[in-house]
C-alpha cells in the first residue's frame, strides 16, 4: 500500500436490486488531495460518493480512511462531509442553526458553538446572514451555507455531489475558484463528483473519468486532456471528431497509408499503444489548422493532412467554426478567419494533438466487452455537457 | 344572449345548492339559537349553559385530548414509514395502518362497545392471561372510551396526508443530518416535523372539527352524564322538540371550531411571513 494513500476504495461493487451500478472499482486518494470523479450521468460516479459517505450499502469492497476499515460504518463515523447537489438547507433553521447543527449534536456548548458558527461565516463571506432563513439567501449564499455546515465538523474528508450545478453560469466559474482555494487553505481531502468537463479541470488534482461502473482513465487534468486512454475519454475531454484511418505501426513511428481524402504521412510513435491496422482518429475543433486547398503542403512527419470542402461556418466568439465534409464524415474545425461556404480546403492536424486508437475490426481489446456497447449513445451523451 | 351571462346561468345551479341547502339552513339555525317564546334573546344560550356547561367542557376535554394523541401517533407512524430501515416492517405498516378509515364511526362505535365493556374482549383476554383477576375488570365505556375511538378512527387519516408531506420533503435534509450524526429519533423531532408542520395543523383541524360533530361515538360508548354536546344535541330535539336550545349548542361547538381555526389561520399566516 502506498504510504501518501488516505482513502482507499478496494473491489467496490455496489448497485440497486439487481443491477449492478459499480464493478469491482479501486481507487486511492492521498491526504489534501482533490480528486474529481467525472462523467455522464448514469456512469455510477454519484454512487461511488453515496457508497463512500455511508449512504449506499456496497454489496462487496471495502473503504478504507487512514488504515481504518470504514465499509459497515454509519455516516457520522466516517469523519467525512457530504455537501449535496440540492444543498438540503434545513428551511426552518436559520443560516447560523445549519451551520451549527453538527456541533450541536456533538454536544459542545451554547458558545463555542456560536464562535466556531462565527469564524465560518467569516470565512464564507456570509458575516451577517447568520439569523437568516435559507429562503432569503441567493443560490451562492445557499452554497455557502451547505459547505459552511459541512466544514463545521472538521471532516477529514469533504464529499461534493454536483455542488455548483445548480448555480447560474457567472457564479459558478467564481465558486469554482473559492472552493478549490478553501480545500487548499484547508489542506482536507476533497472528493468531488461532477459532469462538467472544465470544472473538473480547473478545479481537482486528479481527475478520474468514470465509465458504465469503472475507471475509464485517471491523472492530473493535463494528462487525461492531452492523453486520452480510449476513444470514449478522447471523446469526453472534447476530441470529438472521429476518422477511419489505417496505417503500419513499428517501434517509433506510425505510418498512415494514404487514403481518399488523406495522403500518406509518417508520425512519431509518441508513447501510444497502437497496432497495425484500422485506427479510430480523434482530435479537437482547435487542434486542428485550416488553410485553403492551394496552400502549399507542410512537412510531412509531424502532421496529419485531410482535405475537405467547407458545408457552414458559424461565430460562436473568438474563433470561426467551420463544419466540414470530408468524404463521409463530418468534422468541425476552428480557425482565426472564416472560409467561404463550398470552398476546397485542407486541415493539418498536429502528430500531438492526434489521437489513435486501433478500432474493434482490426485488434479486438483484451478489455473489450459488453460494457462497450452502445458506446455511441454514450458519447453523444458526454458531447452535451 | 352576451357571454357574462351565459357564465353566471351556468354557475347558478351550484350557487343555488349551495344557497338553499347550506347558506339558508345555517342561518335558520343561527337565527334560532336567539329565538326565545316571542321574541329575541340570549334565553336560550343561558339555558344551554345552566344544563350542559360540563358537557361542553367534557367535549372540548375529550376531542382536545384526542387531537394531541392523532398527532403523536401520527408523527410517530409516519416518521417509521419514512425513516424505518426495515422494508419489510415499513411495508406492512404502510398497508395496515389505512384501514381505520374505511370504518364508519358507528361501527367504531359498535365494534369498541364490545370490546371494551366490563365483560367485553379487552378484559376477557386480559383475565385469561391471568393479567387482571375478574374482579379489578373496569369497563372503559366512558371519556376513556371515546377518545380511544376518535383516536383509533382518525389517527390513520392525519397520518396519510402526514406520511405524505414526510415522503415529499427533500431526503437531502435527512442524509445531511445523518452524515452530522443525528439519531432518527432527533431527525424526526428536528428536521422532519418542523417541514411539515404546515400539514399537520391542517389534518389536526380537519379532525377537531370532524370528532367535534360525531354523534354515533358519544351515544353507543358513553350514554351517561356527562356526555358529548352532539348527543344533547339530539336529545333537546328528539325528546323535548326543543330547537333553540338545540340551536344554541350547536352554535357553541360552532364557536369552539371556529377558536382552532383561528389558531391555525395565525399559525400559517407566521409561518408565511
Amino acid at each position: 500500500m502506498d504510504n501518501g494513500t488516505f482513502l482507499r476504495i478496494a473491489g467496490l461493487s455496489a448497485g440497486y436490486g439487481a443491477t449492478r451500478v459499480l464493478e469491482r472499482l479501486d481507487l486511492d486518494i492521498r491526504k489534501g488531495e482533490f480528486v474529481a470523479l467525472l462523467g455522464s450521468s448514469g456512469c455510477g460516479k454519484t454512487t461511488l460518493l453515496r457508497a463512500v459517505a455511508g449512504f449506499a450499502k456496497p454489496s462487496a469492497g471495502s473503504i478504507i480512511v487512514a488504515g481504518r476499515d470504514v465499509t459497515r460504518l454509519p455516516p457520522d463515523r466516517r469523519g467525512m462531509a457530504m455537501v449535496f447537489q440540492s444543498y438540503a438547507l434545513w428551511s426552518h433553521m436559520t443560516v447560523g442553526q445549519n451551520i451549527g447543527y453538527g456541533l450541536k449534536l456533538k454536544g459542545l456548548p451554547r458558545t463555542e458553538i456560536a464562535q466556531r458558527v462565527g469564524e465560518l461565516e467569516e470565512m464564507l463571506g456570509l458575516t451577517g446572514l447568520g439569523s437568516r432563513k435559507p429562503a432569503a439567501l441567493s443560490g451562492g449564499q445557499r452554497q455557502r451555507v451547505a459547505l459552511g455546515r459541512a466544514l463545521a465538523i472538521n471532516p477529514q474528508i469533504l464529499l461534493l455531489d454536483e455542488p455548483l450545478s445548480n448555480l447560474d453560469a457567472r457564479i459558478r466559474l467564481k465558486v469554482r475558484h473559492d472552493i478549490s482555494a478553501l480545500q487548499k487553505r484547508l489542506g482536507i481531502t476533497a472528493v468531488h463528483v461532477t459532469h462538467d468537463r472544465e470544472e473538473a479541470m480547473v478545479m481537482a488534482d486528479r481527475i478520474v473519468i468514470m465509465d458504465a461502473g469503472r475507471i475509464a482513465q485517471q491523472g492530473t487534468p493535463e494528462e487525461v486532456y492531452n492523453r486520452p486512454a480510449s476513444p470514449f475519454v478522447a471523446a469526453f475531454m472534447g476530441a470529438e471528431n472521429v476518422l477511419e484511418l489505417s496505417g503500419n505501426v513499428d517501434a517509433s513511428a506510425v505510418a498512415i497509408k494514404a487514403g481518399a481524402n488523406n495522403h500518406r504521412c509518417l508520425l512519431p510513435l509518441g508513447g501510444r499503444t497502437l497496432e497495425s491496422g484500422m485506427f479510430e482518429a480523434r482530435f479537437r475543433a482547435e487542434a486542428a489548422e485550416l488553410m485553403t486547398g492551394d496552400a502549399p503542403a507542410g512537412a510531412p512527419g509531424q502532421a496529419l493532412e485531410l482535405s475537405g470542402r467547407v458545408e457552414a461556418a458559424s461565430y460562436p466568439g473568438g474563433i470561426w467554426r467551420h463544419s466540414i465534409r470530408i468524404g463521409e464524415a463530418q468534422i468541425l474545425v476552428d480557425a482565426p478567419r472564416p472560409f467561404e461556404h463550398g470552398s476546397a480546403v485542407r486541415i493539418r492536424i498536429p502528430a500531438e494533438k492526434l489521437f489513435l486508437f486501433n478500432t474493434r475490426s482490426a485488434h479486438e481489446r483484451p478489455h473489450a466487452h459488453s460494457l462497450h456497447d452502445g458506446r455511441k449513445g454514450r458519447v453523444l451523451e458526454a458531447s452535451e455537457t | 344572449m352576451p357571454k357574462r351571462l351565459i357564465g353566471l346561468v351556468l354557475v347558478l345551479p351550484a350557487l343555488a345548492v349551495i344557497l338553499l341547502l347550506f347558506i339558508v339552513p345555517l342561518a335558520a339555525s343561527v337565527v334560532g339559537a336567539f329565538e326565545e317564546k316571542n321574541s329575541y334573546g340570549l334565553g336560550n344560550f343561558t339555558k344551554a349553559f345552566e344544563l350542559y356547561r360540563s358537557d361542553v367542557m367534557f367535549t372540548v376535554m375529550i376531542v382536545s385530548l384526542s387531537t394531541v394523541l392523532i398527532g403523536l401517533f401520527s408523527i410517530a407512524i409516519g416518521g417509521y414509514l419514512t425513516l424505518g430501515e426495515n422494508p419489510r416492517a415499513v411495508a406492512i405498516l404502510r398497508w395496515l395502518y389505512r384501514w381505520p378509515m374505511f370504518i364508519p364511526f358507528i361501527v367504531v362505535g359498535q365494534v369498541l362497545r364490545t370490546f371494551l365493556a366490563k365483560n367485553g374482549l379487552m378484559n376477557n383476554m386480559l383475565v385469561g392471561a391471568g393479567i387482571i383477576t375478574p374482579l379489578q375488570a373496569a369497563s372503559f365505556l366512558d371519556w376513556r372510551g371515546i377518545v380511544i375511538a376518535f383516536v383509533w378512527k382518525q389517527t390513520p387519516f392525519v397520518t396519510l396526508l402526514v406520511a405524505g408531506a414526510m415522503a415529499s420533503v427533500d431526503r437531502g435534509t435527512i442524509e445531511a443530518a445523518r452524515n452530522l450524526g443525528a439519531s432518527r429519533l432527533r431527525i424526526l423531532l428536528e428536521i422532519l416535523v418542523p417541514q411539515v408542520t404546515t400539514t399537520l395543523m391542517v389534518g389536526l383541524v380537519l379532525s377537531f372539527v370532524t370528532m367535534m360533530s360525531v354523534l354515533s361515538v358519544p351515544l353507543m360508548i358513553n350514554a351517561q352524564s356527562p356526555t358529548m354536546i352532539t348527543a344533547d344535541i339530539a336529545f333537546r330535539i328528539n325528546a323535548y322538540g326543543d330547537y333553540g336550545v338545540a340551536n344554541a349548542l350547536g352554535l357553541i361547538s360552532l364557536a369552539v371550531t371556529a377558536c382552532v381555526a383561528w389558531f391555525y389561520l395565525r399559525h400559517s399566516m407566521k409561518e408565511r411571513a
